[in-house]
């Protein structure tokens, strides 16, 4: 059955029963026949959750068949394999949790020639034999149900997910979730990511960037400069706060231009949105505007992130093409698929925003200036450049944290529409911008595979993460509701949560969870392989900043004001649009078209290169991704998951050879480490540091994945 | 190599260039001048090689990046390469490479432009605007003279090379490559394949009496009488290629000659019954036939898409990439060099249920038997035999089954260029296939896909005897080992599997897989074909489980449900109802849903998305493509030094444990103390001028002495400060 499905995104083999359990499980476990499903399916549910129907069934197309039951929830359709409650340390299961609102195909198999695809609304015409739940996230679930009297309840519970899907309200969380083992809490694990919604948060990542001339501005404390801006954000040293609330209103949506990230040799990123040209800003106001864009620089360079990348739907198509193209039995052509899939434009899309993002870094690298990223609504792409644009630039935004934070930074608290863009709210704004971000980074992690903390398994966890409810982080638009929700202003109010009767105790709320809690849904096994075993940190060391700090003057006027623009700069007159000449944004004439396709990477202009590349390569730390059509890559093992052909052996020989043999060595060492001169030892790593088994398995498959080009 | 020259006569007419406008001023060249004048760099000659004609005040483009700028020097022709001699940089060369010329202004007697396009895909620029008219004419007739006109097999280098060196070739008593040259080789092979119930070798040949296309030996079943090879000169006759663990063979099969006379037709057909009838009767297993000639790929088709595949990386120009890369994706299916690998590799997929869970003999049969017969068996038992993918494994298949099985390297490669039509890449399609194979499996090949970009390097290096014979019986009449009597010693050439005379320990480091492990209980000697019983026994992930043929309620389920339920969805993959298709697939798909054993039966990905670009040979030289500090070595030169540790622990251990001194063994450090490799390692130039790979091509040890390996390394740590 080459179709089937895996759906697994682990390299874990699944937990398969364990006879000397059964007895225990006998008495826990839903008797097969009976038509009530036991107390202990109920056990595992949420506050609030009610089950709908179940049905024993057999998860199918992988080796080997597990046999458990599927059921259906108000909130979610899971599958429950036998046995499997014993091994689960975590509310949630990662491999076989679908969320109501993640469903995206639903197929009722029956017989040998029926399948139906159920819509909402739509009747079920058969009994289903089988049913496939096909993911938004490309998961695929196969679930076959059991024959002999059974059929009623395999009808029931294919008709109640129908129902349920069509009545899941995408904004709804689930709710009372708690960290599955009690006392771990904030405390065990590593230092918690910061959510930036608080200003010490705002004021210990500005000092850990060193951005002397910066300050942590409250003008938004209340929300009232911009619902969709974080509470807190930076702002140069000099801005008076009333000039910030003044400045901002000349913005479109009032997203006016602020710090993303303070380059360690003098640069500042900045983000802000499009003019707002039917404002009519007095001298002063035009002056804050100004001197808040020139960030103190002398050289300022705007840079329109809408130009050369796609739009938000032409990111929504692409991505439907994708899915289409990515379904297991869509109808391309063995020998046409590398044409289908340039014909989806997700590649070329990637591209587009790797070659952008190189450019501003090699922007932001080769000389001290402010760069401004400009985008209208400031929430889309903006995120995407500089967060990328922060990964091939800064070290520490490669590691674990870094990355969370750099997230949570750049697109959770900059307000980036999430449950809009995901499809929350209907499918007019539905663009999934942040799926097109894990993809880039993703390719970077291709191209680059010692330089980044994370791996590819963390990337894919944090896009299934994007549509599972279990926290506020991709629930909510923007910083002000989601702070609403979570009770953090004032204006606390109880939510109403159906067939909860329980009021959440006091201290819930205290634990606020966000979506780096991912004890919540995945194992420790699974957060383990969250680590790249390839990471090299000697790649980065901490002492990286060749370039001499500028003294901070305060220039007058901007001496080189620059627009950058399809891969070339153009001198502007001005920054701001009103004072006499039409707005930067509106009229496209000043925009020169583009020569041609340059050759020349702006890393030769603008380090004149070749000549200056022998004596002075590219600055230590700074990465510039290959973007060209061999270069992109297609992500295999998010993509293809429903498709078998991903599969990868669970283990094999090779490996488990390898691990014989350290566990042999380790063994050995153990016993000669009192005969071990301090010097050698400290030589060498901790053995167990170097290599676990789980690394080599991360490292071999890191090899046996491909690279498409 | 006329078809060449008309394409270079195309791009002749295109527009020049705006890139080609502004060069480097005279100025500029004189201020170069004197620095290589200060380092005058001598040309390295192999022995027996000779200076045929130089011109010097030759730029060469640094086509390295966008930014034009050239290098000056002295462009020399020899009847081994072409080197170009400038600034600190001793030879860029290549051997009789495919080369197009492009002269601006079709009248001119002087071209000014000279662009030299190699078979490995590099592409070389000089400019003779300033340099001697005569010298000129000199050296671009030279050139296109021995690159490009046909000549005689005598005239090849390879012999020059022979007769000049012959006392200093010493063959690596080490290398256990089994060349399959004498009768002792194929017996060892039989019992090494437990092949030796049912197959006999044959020393009928020997002396190449019946047929100059086979070898002096070969396998035949048991019961073939002799006199029938010697009826059709070999033809006709099945010649065994390798036996499964379950009994069953790979067989391959010439056809006899198309005859119009019915006289000779009805002599012809009654011999294949004749024939036929030992093969059928047990002991013998079912005998399927599998016809390459025909409803298979064609050598017209393959021939076709390489061209078109290549000129995707032969890039003369920044400009030219670009404008291509737009359309990357179609353009690569267009050429569908893609698909012919799949339609291989599925091919020997095929093949491989018919004799693994079918148990059926399956018999090759091609006009020669000579050049998709070699690619599919090698890749039958490539899959299915561990043996073969280890690097000896693998160089002992590649000598049985292409130098032995006779085919035509001379003709393929059109290394006498007497023939475009015969320039077939059959081999190159054969490494890409195995390629695909080592990169979806990394763990189960001994070598590296490095190993297999070499290798399809060392094909046109002609200083090696192993690719540059039509068959064994020319090579050895033209070595002189046939007459026996005469005068003249036989000629001792070099075989491309002594990888010493390349490349230099540490750079054959990069050949060997890390990872790869042999199954523990596997002897290192592997002549000693008993041990292999155990190990290919253990390594059969689908034994049995399906050995007959008919397959009662099972197969008739399985049919019934692929056709009802799924004939729609997968119809793009089973076109008809074909039995065989059916097969296949389950064959396949259980295959893939099993965990893989290295060791046992491997089989390769063959969708869409899974057949991709040996980026390493094709993209080596495009420095556009390359990624600082990227790519996969990274991951590479990170798992090497964990191994390293893993073997220095062990040392340790070792040491410890027998309290003396354990031999200091010398990690290989290529890839150590190295910041940021490039993802062209270890090909690139790791800068943008004039720096060596690691690895060059075209045996640069040959020219270097071990001085020139020293400053090699010195650059190399120099640039791994980068």
């Amino acid at each position: 059955m080459w179709w089937g499905g895996r759906g697994q995104s682990f390299n874990i083999a699944p937990q398969k029963e364990e006879p000397e359990m059964g007895s225990v499980q006998e008495s826990r476990m839903p008797e097969p026949r009976s038509r009530q499903p036991s107390s202990c399916l109920a056990s595992r549910c949420l506050p609030g959750e009610q089950i709908l129907a179940w049905a024993p069934g057999v998860r199918k197309g992988l080796e080997p068949e597990l046999s458990g039951t599927l059921i259906c929830t108000n909130l979610r359709v899971t599958f429950q394999p036998c046995g499997w409650q014993q091994n689960q340390d975590t509310p949630f299961s990662s491999e076989y949790d679908f969320a109501l609102v993640n469903i995206g195909r639903l197929e009722a198999v029956s017989g040998l020639s029926r399948v139906q695809l159920l819509r909402p609304g739509s009747l079920l015409k058969f009994i289903p034999e089988e049913i496939m739940i096909h993911g938004r996230d490309f998961r695929l679930l196969r679930v076959g149900f059991e024959a002999a009297g059974l059929e009623p309840q395999a009808f029931q519970v294919t008709m109640a997910i129908v129902q349920a899907r069509a009545q899941s309200n995408p904004a709804q969380p689930y709710s009372g979730i708690t960290l599955s083992k009690a006392g771990q809490g904030s405390g065990s694990r590593k230092p918690p990511v910061p959510l930036m919604e608080t200003a010490e948060d705002w004021e210990t990542e500005r000092k850990k960037q060193a951005a002397r001339g910066w300050r942590v501005s409250t003008v938004n404390e209340r929300f009232d400069v911009a619902t969709s801006l974080p509470r807190y954000f930076w702002v140069p040293n000099r801005i008076l706060d009333s000039e910030v609330r003044r400045a901002f209103g000349h913005f479109h949506q009032g997203r006016g231009p602020r710090l993303s990230w303070h380059h360690p040799g003098g640069s500042d990123l900045l983000r802000c949105g499009g003019f707002y040209t039917a404002s009519d800003p007095n001298k002063e106001d035009i002056r804050a505007v100004e001197s808040m864009l020139q960030a103190g620089h002398s050289d300022v360079v705007l840079v329109d992130t809408m130009d050369e990348l796609p739009s938000l739907a032409d990111v929504q198509l692409a991505h439907l093409r994708l899915r289409a193209l990515c379904l297991p039995d869509s109808s391309v052509a063995e020998d046409k698929w590398l044409s289908a899939l340039e014909g989806t434009r997700w590649l070329d899309y990637i591209r587009a925003c790797l070659r952008k993002a190189s450019d501003i870094s090699v922007l932001v690298t080769s000389r001290v200036r402010s760069v401004i990223l400009q985008e209208r609504g400031d929430r889309d792409l903006n995120g995407l450049l500089s967060s990328l644009v922060q990964l091939l630039s800064a070290p520490e935004a490669r590691t674990l944290f870094g990355f969370q934070s750099l997230v949570q930074r750049e697109w959770v608290a900059a307000g980036h529409p999430f449950l809009t863009r995901l499809g929350g709210t209907g499918a007019s704004e539905e663009a999934p911008v942040f799926l097109l971000f894990l993809d880039c980074v993703w390719q970077l992690l291709q191209q680059f595979p010692a330089d980044f903390e994370f791996s590819e398994f963390f990337l894919l966890a944090l896009h299934d993460s994007v549509r599972v409810p279990d926290t506020l982080t991709f629930l909510r638009n923007t910083p002000w509701e989601r702070g609403k929700q979570s009770g953090q202003l004032n204006s606390y109010t109880q939510v109403y949560t159906p067939g909860y009767s329980q009021p959440p105790a006091g201290n819930s709320f205290n634990l606020q969870l966000s979506v780096w809690d991912w004890d919540l849904r995945y194992s420790n096994a699974q957060i383990l392989q969250f680590q790249n075993p390839g990471y090299d940190p000697e790649h980065c060391p901490d002492s990286w900043l060749p370039r001499p700090q500028p003294s901070f003057l305060i220039p007058g006027p901007p001496s080189s004001v620059w627009l950058f623009s399809r891969g070339a700069l153009t001198p502007l007159n001005q920054l701001c649009p009103w004072r006499d000449s039409p707005s930067l944004l509106a009229v496209s004439s000043r925009w020169l078209p583009r020569p041609a396709i340059s050759s020349e990477s702006l890393a030769d202009q603008e380090w004149g290169l070749p000549s200056h590349w022998g004596a002075c390569p590219l600055p230590p730390g700074l990465l510039l991704p290959g973007y060209l059509g061999p270069q992109i890559r297609f992500w295999k093992r998010c993509y293809l998951r429903g498709r078998p052909e991903v599969q990868m052996g669970l283990s094999s020989p090779t490996i488990s050879g390898l691990q014989d043999e350290l566990s042999h060595l380790q063994e050995l060492l153990r016993k000669w480490t009192p005969r071990i001169s301090p010097e050698v030892h400290s030589k060498k790593r901790d053995p167990h540091t170097i290599l676990n088994p789980t690394e080599i398995v991360g490292i071999l498959k890191g090899r046996a994945e491909g690279d498409l080009g | 190599m006329l078809g060449k020259g008309v394409v270079g006569g195309g791009g002749g007419t295109k527009a020049p260039k705006p890139s080609f406008v502004s060069y480097v001023r005279p100025e500029e060249i004189h201020t170069n001048e004197k620095e290589v004048t200060e380092k005058e760099v001598t040309l390295h000659l192999l022995p027996g090689e000779q200076l045929l004609c130089e011109a010097s005040t030759v730029l060469k483009y640094v086509q390295e990046d966008s930014c034009q700028h050239g290098v000056y020097g002295r462009l020399v022709c020899t009847d081994f390469k072409i080197a170009f001699l400038g600034d600190d940089e001793s030879a860029l060369d290549n051997d009789f490479d495919e080369k197009k010329k492009t002269l601006f202004g079709q009248l001119k007697k002087y071209p000014e432009k000279l662009i030299i396009h190699c078979k490995d895909l590099r592409v070389f620029q000089f400019c003779l605007r300033y340099t001697k008219e005569e010298e000129v004419k000199r050296i671009v007739s030279g050139i296109i003279h021995h690159t490009q006109a046909p000549k005689l097999l005598k005239r090849l280098f390879l012999f020059s090379y022979a007769t000049a060196a012959q006392n200093n070739t010493v063959t690596d008593p080490k290398n256990h490559t089994v060349m399959f040259d004498t009768l002792k080789d194929w017996c060892w092979e039989l019992e090494r394949t437990k092949g030796n119930m049912k197959y006999k070798a044959v020393s009928v040949n020997e002396g190449y009496k019946v047929c100059e296309r086979l070898p002096a030996y070969f396998v035949v079943p048991t019961p073939l009488p002799e006199e029938n090879v010697q009826r059709f000169q070999g033809h006709g006759i099945p010649i065994w290629c390798w036996s499964c663990h379950n009994g069953s063979a790979l067989l391959k099969m010439s056809a006899l000659p198309k005859e119009q006379d019915d006289g000779i037709l009805q002599i012809q057909k009654s011999f294949l019954d004749g024939v036929y009838k030992t093969i059928h009767r047990p002991p013998y297993e079912i005998v399927k036939t599998e016809d390459l000639s025909s409803n298979f790929l064609s050598l017209q088709e393959i021939q076709t898409a390489y061209s078109k595949f290549k000129q995707l990386f032969l890039i003369d120009n920044s400009t030219e990439f670009w404008d291509t890369d737009i359309k990357w994706f179609s353009l690569l299916e267009s050429s569908s060099w893609l698909d012919i690998i799949r339609r291989c590799l599925k091919k020997a997929i095929e093949i491989t249920e018919c004799m693994e869970a079918q148990n059926m003999n399956v018999l090759l049969l091609e006009e020669n038997a000579s050049d998709l017969c070699c690619l599919i068996s090698s890749l039958v038992q490539l899959m299915m035999d561990p043996h073969c993918r280890t690097r000896i494994g693998f160089q002992s298949l590649i000598q049985k089954e292409w130098v032995m099985g006779g085919h035509c390297f001379l003709d393929r490669c059109n290394h006498l260029r007497q023939n475009d039509k015969e320039e077939v890449p059959v081999f190159l399609l054969f490494l890409d296939c195995v390629w695909q194979l080592v990169h979806q499996h990394p763990p189960a090949f001994e070598f590296t896909e490095t190993y297999l970009t070499v290798l399809s390097d060392s094909l046109y290096i002609p200083i090696f005897s192993t690719f540059f014979f039509n068959s064994p019986h020319q090579k050895d009449t033209n070595m002189g080992r046939e007459g026996q009597d005469t005068q003249s010693k036989p000629l001792n050439l070099l075989t491309v599997w002594d990888w010493s005379v390349q490349f230099e320990p540490k750079a054959q480091t990069l050949l060997k897989n890390p990872l790869y492990v042999e199954k523990p209980k596997l002897d290192k000697g592997q002549r000693k074909g008993m041990r292999f019983k155990h190990q290919r026994q253990l390594s059969l992930p689908l034994t049995q489980s399906k050995s007959s043929p008919k397959r009662g309620f099972f197969r008739e389920e399985t049919d019934h449900l692929i056709k009802n339920l799924l004939g729609k969805r997968i119809s793009k993959l089973i076109n008809s109802s074909d039995e065989l298709q059916d097969n296949f697939r389950e064959f396949y798909d259980s295959w893939h849903s099993k965990p893989t054993d290295y060791h046992g039966l491997l089989l390769p990905h063959i969708e869409g998305p899974e057949i991709k670009v040996w980026a390493q040979r094709y993209l080596r030289w495009i420095p556009e493509a390359q990624i600082l500090g990227g790519g996969r070595v990274a991951t590479m030169s990170k798992l090497l030094e964990m191994m390293e540790e893993v073997q220095s622990l062990q040392e340790k251990i070792d040491e410890r444990h027998h309290s003396q001194q354990a031999p200091q063994a010398e990690a290989p450090c290529l890839l150590r103390n190295s910041a940021r490799l490039s993802s062209l390692f270890p090909f690139a130039l790791l800068q943008r001028h004039s720096s060596k790979p690691v690895l060059p091509t075209s045996g640069w040890k040959a020219l270097g002495d071990e001085d020139d390996l020293a400053k090699r390394e010195d650059e190399f740590v120099d640039l791994g400060d980068v």
